[in-house]
Order: C-alpha cells, then structure tokens, then sequence
C-alpha cells in the first residue's frame, strides 16, 4: 500500500455519521413539511373570498363559525401595537448589552439571567400574569371597564394583550439584535473611532446603520412570534371571538378597539378546534391557514433581511 | 498645515481654506508641488511634530513598551520597523490614544503633539484624532457609499456644512487620496464595491477630509498586491509634502523607498533611530544590521 492509500480505519465510521446526520436532516424535514402542508391542504378547502371577508359567528353548529376577518384585524393590531410597544426598549437593550455592558459587572450578569429566565417563562404564565396586575383599578384606562364594576379593570383589551405579548416577544428580539450589532466588526468601529467620532456617535453613525438589517431580522421574527402566540390572546385579549366594536375600521373608533376585547386568528382557531366552544374544525384549519400563510411571509423577510446584512458585512 | 494649541482643543480655529479653496485651483497647485516632489534624500533635521519621552507601555501586567523617547518630524516620514509583537502598533496607537480604548491598557511617559501634552486635562480625545489620522492594516471603510464614507468623517466635526461645500470637501479629499478620477463617476457606489487598494485610499482619503496633521498606517499595505501597494507608496510621498506621516512597516523595501527616518524596535525597546540611510546603510547595532538585512522576523 502506498502512502497515499490509508487503511480505511476511519472510513466506515465517519460513513455512518454522515449517514445519520443526514437521516436526521431528513427526518426533521419531512415531518416539519407535513405538518405544514397537511394543515395547508385541510385549511385550503375553507379559504374563500366569504371566509375572509366576513366576521366570526359564535355558533355551537359545524359549518357555521363564521369568517375570519375580525381575527386577521386583531392579529394584526396585536403584532403591530405590540411591536411597536417594544421597539425603543428593544434596541435601547440591545445597544446597551452590545456595547457599553462588562461581562464582568455583577449588573450584566443580572440582565443576562433577567433576559433568559424572561425567554423561558411560557407565554400562559405571561398571560396570568397580565391578567392580575391589569385587572387592578389602576389600569381602567387600558381596557374598558364597567362589567365587573368597583375597582376592578376589565383586564382585557388590545393595549393589555399588547403590553404582555411585548413583554414575551421582548428578550427574543433583544437576543436577535443584540446578536447583529455584535457581528458589525471591531474594524469599522476602530475606522471611526480614529476619524474622532466618538463612542456614542460611532455607534449612531456607523454600527446602527450597518446593523439595520439585522435589527430589522430581529423585530420581523419578534412580530412572527407574537402572530403565533395563543395563551396570552386567550387569557388577555378575552374569551372572545368577536372585535368588541363593530365598526371598528373608522378612525375615532381606535381608541375604542385598542381599549376593547377582540380574538385573533390564533384564538379563533383555538375556540373552533375540537377542545373550543365552536367545534368547527373547518373554520379552525380555514384560519390555520392563513396564520400560517402570514408567519412564513414574517420568516422569509426576515431571512431575505439576514442575507442583505450578511452581504452588507 | 501648522500644528498650534488650538488645533488640541474642542473648538479648533484652524483657518478654514481647505474647505473653501476652489478645488481646480488647489489641484493644479498639487500638481505643481508634485512636479517638484521633495528628493528622496530630504533632511530631517526639521521641527517635530511628536515628542514621546520615556514611555512605557503594559496591557495588564504583560509590559510591552520600555522607556521609548523618539522624535516625529514635521512634514516627513517616519518608518517604525521590527519584528512581529515587537510593540510598533502599540507605539502608534499611543500617539492618537486609541490604546485608552483598551481596558487593560497603562502607560507612562509623556507625548507631546506640538508640543503639548495629548493627555493633558484641557485635550479633547476627539480633537487629538481629528488631528492624528489612522489608516489600519485591514481597509476599513464603513458599509455606506464612497461619498458617505468621506461625508460623514467630515460632518463629523462640521455639522452645519453646507451641501455645496461638503461636495467640495469630498472631491478634495479623494483628489489628495488619487482616487478621485477611478471613483468621480460612481461617488454613490458602495464603498465595499472597490477593489483592496482603492479600500485603503479611501481611508486615507476619509482621514485626510477632517484636515489632520499627522497620518499615522498600521502596515496599511499587508493586504496589498504590488501595483495597489505602489500606488499607495508613491501616493505617501506626495502627502509628506503636507503632512507628518508615520508608517508601521513589515517590507524593508517600502522603508527604504518612502520613509526619510527609521525607528528600529525590538522586543519592546527602541533600539535605534535615525536618518533612513543611516539606519539602513550603517546601522549602528547588531540587531539592527541583522533585521534589515534580512535575518531575523
Ligand atoms: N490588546 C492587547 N492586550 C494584551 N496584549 C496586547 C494587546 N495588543 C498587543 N498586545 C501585545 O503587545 C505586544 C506588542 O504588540 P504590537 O504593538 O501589536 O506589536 P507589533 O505591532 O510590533 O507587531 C505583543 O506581545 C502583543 O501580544
Ligand atoms: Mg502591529
């Protein structure tokens, strides 16, 4: 055997690796895909022009859940406003644990903790949460009160659901930039350091830019979790399926909707599955489809915001 | 341009016909200086710019500078040759205080910048940079388009200035840099678009827009190939008409051609500076006889 003909001694095992490592690729995948594509065949047969046009019915008859357009609203206003609620602390965070944060302070490592256990509290113990603190008298003017009278708030409304789904979303999307500013390299922060920029302006004029992209990334994948969360819509948007004002689309009514109950697609899905109230299983995989529809169109922006900061960098 | 007191503070009332030459008139005066670029043998007993004494240098307890004293003259070349991890980055990037950006980073001594102290309570760190660009050995220029990359160095330190002026300044300073005739057309490209070496006159471009005294590089022609590193040589030489410039170099060659004064450091001390020819044609160590031949580092 010449020198250049090994044994083989490592060939069959690093073939057997691979192997598996592909099996499981694949095995991830095909699941991933059916999932996917069983809920868009089912929900497709529901999808037309009626059933997103029109509002949901509150029936116990199959067939008769009524559309989805007051759901796509109100997930459309809870992503928004809950975006929006977040955005400043967001970036501030970030900016804060990117930059001027010492791994070595004491204070770094409380908000780095802070920010993981906040990352792993389920989203049902936000909603609870949210539920006693905005039902205190204190908060009336977030949600419409008067049903439960005294000094106790209603507790559910767009602006509270709001609050606590940017709470939940908050230390994703803090990871996420956070993550992206870090990656703008040390050189082009040395490049303007040196022209006498100084720390604040360096990262106002030359990091933030560079890190859009990224930071976009951050907020669409934020929005993609706050379109998909359920606990906290059914805990405190109210158990409900229907927008709390009818004529919700007229400017002086916003005020109204946003102190006002409502659903979103996730909870109109939740009360026509088979374990909701309605039991309209068609309805539920009609609305599946859509939400699905919405958080890969929230996942491909965000991938195609991540590959123009790679190629910016 | 003359270093004085002012150019230290917050507030430099420096005068300002940089910015408001007409650029075809400041041009063809460049042009006339280049006609009769400095001879190659320049005298360096010239006024300093930089007077460092005794510094010493450590990053936590690791001591990297011991008791360096040297002289930058004005309007020259300065070479800082030696070995890898000999202390050379180190040395330069004490002139502008960009090692205060490193936590572990202590230093003794003094550094004078026409003669004033650069760590003295009523200097500005900003101000010093302003007036002590820094080109690096990687082209850094910021992912924004060529004229942003100019624009914002310069509204840096001149919010206010007027769009007409600032085009002005731009053009300036990639005609200083010689880039301006390969980039004129395409000022609203990506920066990132150009090839290495145009990277790096854009960064010597960018630090001459803020009107510096001083231009230091890090080895900035490590990344270079030949005709890119030719270029920047050549473009050197016209600057030192203007400016003190200070060049870190690995390439005994681009000492020899460019540099007017050499500063040979070893293991963390300087041990030898002169005159270039001196320094390379009778060197007054061992060591240094030994390193620009060729054989060691
Ligand atoms: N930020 C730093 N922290 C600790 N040690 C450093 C740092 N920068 C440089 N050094 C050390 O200081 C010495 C001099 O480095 P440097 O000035 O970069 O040398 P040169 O530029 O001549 O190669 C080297 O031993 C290097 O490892
Ligand atoms: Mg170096």
């Amino acid at each position: 055997m010449g020198p250049l003909q090994d044994e083989g001694r490592h060939r069959i095992g690093s073939r057997v690796g691979i192997a598996l490592c592909w099996a499981a690729a694949i095995a991830v995948a095909s699941v991933c895909l059916f999932i996917i594509g069983y809920l868009l065949v089912q929900g497709w047969h529901s999808i037309n022009w009626t059933f997103l046009s029109t509002d949901p019915v509150a029936s116990m008859t199959e067939g008769e859940a009524g559309g989805v357009r007051t759901p796509m609203v109100g997930t459309a206003v809870l992503v928004l406003f809950s975006t929006f609620l977040i955005l400043p602390v967001a970036i501030g965070a970030a900016i804060y644990l990117a930059e001027y944060m010492d791994e070595r302070w004491w204070i770094t490592r409380i908000v780095r903790i802070g920010l993981e256990t906040l990352a792993s509290v389920p989203s049902v113990v936000f909603g609870m949460f949210g539920l006693a603190v905005f039902t205190l008298g204190f908060f009336k003017f977030l949600s419409a009160s008067g049903t439960e009278g005294g000094n106790m708030a209603f507790g559910r409304s767009f602006l509270v659901a709001s609050i606590v789904m940017g709470v939940h979303v908050l230390p994703f999307v803090i990871k996420v930039a956070e993550e992206s500013i870090r990656n703008i390299p040390l050189s082009q922060r040395q490049g303007a350091l040196a022209l006498g920029m100084t720390k604040w302006r360096t990262i106002r004029k030359v990091v933030l830019p560079a890190a859009k992209s990224g930071i976009a990334t951050a907020v669409v994948l934020g929005m993609g979790l706050a379109a998909g969360d359920t606990a906290i819509v059914m805990l405190t948007l109210g158990g409900t399926m229907t927008m709390a004002v009818d004529k919700w689309w007229q400017v002086g009514n916003w005020v109204e909707v946003l102190k006002g109950a409502g659903s979103t697609l996730t909870s109109y899905i939740y009360f026509n599955s088979p374990a909701g109230d309605g039991n309209s299983p068609g309805a539920a995989l009609g609305a599946a489809f859509v939400l699905i529809a919405i958080v890969l169109v929230f996942n491909l922006a965000a991938v195609l915001l991540f590959r123009r900061q790679q190629r910016a960098a | 341009m003359r270093v004085d007191d002012a150019m230290l503070r917050e507030d430099p009332t420096m005068s300002d016909t940089f910015l408001t030459a007409d650029p075809n008139d400041t041009f063809s005066m460049l042009e006339g200086m280049l006609a009769t670029a400095a001879p190659r043998v320049r005298s360096t007993d010239v006024p300093s710019v930089f007077e460092v004494r005794a510094l010493d240098v450590s990053y936590g307890s690791k001591r990297v500078l011991h008791d360096v004293s040297l002289d930058i003259p004005e309007k020259r070349i300065t070479a800082f040759i030696g070995p890898s991890g000999c202390g050379k980055s180190t040395a330069l990037r004490c002139l502008n205080r960009m090692n205060d950006e490193i936590p572990t980073f202590k230093m003794r001594g003094k550094i004078r910048l026409a003669g004033q102290d650069i760590r003295g309570k009523s200097v500005n760190v900003t101000a010093l940079r302003r007036n002590v660009g820094m080109v690096f050995q990687q082209p850094n220029p910021f992912p924004m388009s060529i004229y942003d990359n100019i624009a914002l160095a310069v509204r840096e330190h001149e919010s206010r200035i007027a769009r007409s002026t600032l085009d002005g300044v731009v053009e300036q300073a990639l005609r200083h840099a010689s880039l301006w005739d390969e980039v004129k057309g395409n000022l609203k490209g990506s920066a990132l678009s150009l090839s290495g070496g145009q990277q790096q006159r854009l960064c010597i471009a960018r630090a001459l827009a803020v009107k510096p005294a001083v231009i230091m590089l890090d080895e900035p022609c490590a990344s270079l190939d030949p005709i890119s590193t030719a270029r920047i040589e050549e473009l050197l030489l016209e600057l030192s008409a203007d400016y003190s410039i200070v060049i870190v170099t690995h390439n005994m060659a681009q000492a020899k051609r460019i540099s007017d004064k050499v500063a040979f450091f070893l293991m963390g001390r300087l041990l030898e500076m002169g005159d270039a020819l001196q320094v390379f044609e009778a060197p007054q160590r061992q060591e240094t006889a030994e390193y620009v031949r060729g054989a060691f580092g």
